[in-house]
């Protein structure tokens, strides 16, 4: 008996030792990225970049911050990536989670509508956007928006009201149908029994969408590339890669524009990572459980 | 009634229409022999299919797709699986919680910042050769060669993605039903056997999941190679999506592009409607 207790003992070491191994490793780069943006210069260039830093130095946030010479500083880019990232974000939930609730509804009565809605919504989610490339500034240059904000907004939303709506398709179904059917007899329409008997009870499914999408909206990095190429009108993560330069001079900048475009994430996931993380699991009908 | 829910519904259709709109405009560019210096171009049928299968690059970016591709699905479905087995067997829920979103955390960062840091972790002299060479490890050239430089990628798409398969497998596992645990433990089965036997045959759905989404997130990986390699212009590192990037930015031939990116929607397409009606939707609607 004591001898099975010491083994149950020792395998228990063991699987928290693995798991705590492989949680260290997973952190390395986020500490590396930290450490490093606070170190001068030249002690980033030589020194291991895994080390603490000798003398603390906020050097690398004022250059990223203000630009230097034709590099663009990420103070606009910040304001800007704010300033459009969350309208967007808001307005492409809003809207999609009415589109699911119409796919939803068309559930039963009509699944031929549903399937098509709800293949088109999937292909806008997962297909490569580089694939849109030239028909995409075609368009977008031929209203008159390309080079804009306008534009970008536009682009944006190519691809994320759909995310949204697809997102929101997953959260909907938790809604018992009795309820719905049962808010029609008593005579309400659509657009009321979205608002009052639908949205509060998806909320939380709200709430993961609208942070999962501010997210992915957040680290896009092929959309701003194409369609906001001007330096006025550089995007964070477009504007970060100005720091990035291949070993060149900017050896603790590259470390602290990591941390500017990764600081606003990194809060989110720190206090609202649950949703986040649901949904993420939305992505693959729910994963229950979780 | 039916009116104002499709009413509602409008902006999500257009957007979408706009979608299903640019892939047949983009698949009647590539008909045509469009480029800078053809502003007014002609239908040629499939003759940029043509041009483009006489590229090297084309044939070198499938490779470099296929390696990035395989990899991810190998490696993370593996990995995935032995640590959401990790975390199931840890007793303590917050423990568990926590350890999962750090897995989970770099799909949050954006890809601009993972490349720059891993960039700098691979440098020969103060990187993550530093560490191993204190540990009396041998180092490892990471960009001497350039299937070495692929080989660098899958690890950085690795830790970028295995969040995802931990995330599924382990939401899997959480949903087999305990009584059939409980009837296993008593049984006196080991945890390897419990893993292997019990979990792992109840968790189709999490293999089905976790391969679909990692195969779609690396097929359609584009900020990490460009941005680690400077550009799309490196031959090393392109993939069929900075191929499509290259063709538009760097030649003049628009509708090379406009066939290349028909022809990876199709592939993409193949994957995602499936995965949506047969999978997604039938998990969603059972309950």
């Amino acid at each position: 008996m004591n001898n099975k207790y010491i083994t149950r003992v020792i395998k228990y070491a063991i699987l928290q030792l693995i798991a705590v191994m492989f949680v260290i490793l997973w952190l390395f780069p986020l500490y590396a990225m930290i450490v490093g943006g606070f170190k001068s210069n030249m002690e980033a260039a030589s020194a291991p970049i895994l080390l603490l830093p000798r003398q603390f130095s906020t050097e690398a946030y004022y250059f990223d911050w203000f630009g230097f010479g034709t590099l663009v500083g990420l103070e606009f880019p910040m304001i800007r990536q704010l300033l459009i990232t969350i309208p967007v974000a808001l307005a492409s939930v809003i809207l999609g989670s009415m589109g699911a609730y119409f796919f939803y509804m068309q559930m039963e009565r009509r699944p031929w509508i549903s399937n098509v809605g709800f293949s088109i919504i999937s292909l806008a989610t997962f297909l490569p956007a580089q694939t849109l490339t030239v028909p995409l500034i075609e368009l977008t240059s031929s209203l008159g928006i390309y080079q804009t904000y306008w534009g970008l907004a536009f682009a944006y939303f190519i691809f994320y009201l759909p995310m949204s709506a697809l997102l929101m398709s997953i959260f909907l179904p938790v809604v018992p149908n009795y309820l719905v059917e049962s808010a029609r007899l008593d005579g309400a329409r659509d657009w009321s029994i979205f608002w009052h008997v639908i949205f509060p009870l998806v909320l939380p499914g709200f709430l993961s969408t609208l942070i999962f999408v501010f997210l992915m909206v957040w680290q896009d990095f092929f959309t701003p590339l194409i369609i906001a190429t001007k330096p006025s009108l550089y995007m964070l993560p477009v504007a970060a890669r100005q720091y990035v330069g291949g070993y060149a001079i900017l050896y603790n900048r590259s470390f602290a524009a990591g941390v500017i475009t990764s600081l606003v994430p990194l809060i989110i996931f720190a206090f609202l990572g649950r949703y986040f993380i649901r949904g993420l699991a939305a992505l693959g009908g729910g994963a229950k459980g979780i | 009634m039916v009116r104002q829910s499709l009413i509602m519904a409008i902006p999500t259709l257009f957007f979408g229409g706009i979608i299903v709109f640019l892939l047949i405009w983009n698949f009647v560019i590539s008909l045509e022999n469009w480029s800078l210096f053809n502003p007014f171009p002609k239908f040629t049928g499939l003759l940029s299919y043509l041009y483009l299968f006489t590229q090297n690059f084309f044939y070198a970016s499938i490779e470099h797709t296929i390696l990035f591709t395989v990899g991810l699905v190998a490696i993370g479905n593996i990995l995935g699986l032995l640590l959401a087995a990790l975390l199931y067997f840890l007793p303590n829920n917050t423990q568990r919680a926590i350890y999962l979103s750090i897995f989970i955390y770099p799909i949050a960062i954006p890809p601009t910042a993972t490349a720059l840091v891993w960039l700098w972790l691979f440098n020969p002299q103060i990187g993550i050769d530093w560490l191993l060479s204190k540990l009396y490890l041998p180092s490892i050239p990471w960009f001497a060669t350039p299937l070495n430089t692929q080989l660098a990628l899958v690890l950085v798409e690795v830790w970028a993605y295995t969040g995802l398969a931990v995330l599924f497998y382990l939401a899997s596992f959480l949903s087999v039903d305990r009584s059939i645990i409980e009837a296993a433990r008593l049984d006196g089965a080991s945890s390897m056997n419990l893993l292997f036997r019990v979990l792992l045959p109840n968790s189709m759905n999490g293999f089905i999941i976790t391969t679909a989404l990692l195969f779609l997130f690396s097929f359609r990986i584009f900020d990490i190679p460009f941005i680690m390699s400077g550009s799309a212009t490196s031959p090393t590192l392109m993939t069929l999506v900075t191929y499509i990037y290259y063709l538009f930015a760097y030649s003049e031939y628009f509708s090379v592009a406009a066939a290349l990116a028909t022809l990876v929607a199709v592939i993409a397409a193949i994957v995602i409607i499936p995965y949506a009606l047969l999978g997604l939707k039938r998990w969603v609607f059972r309950r």
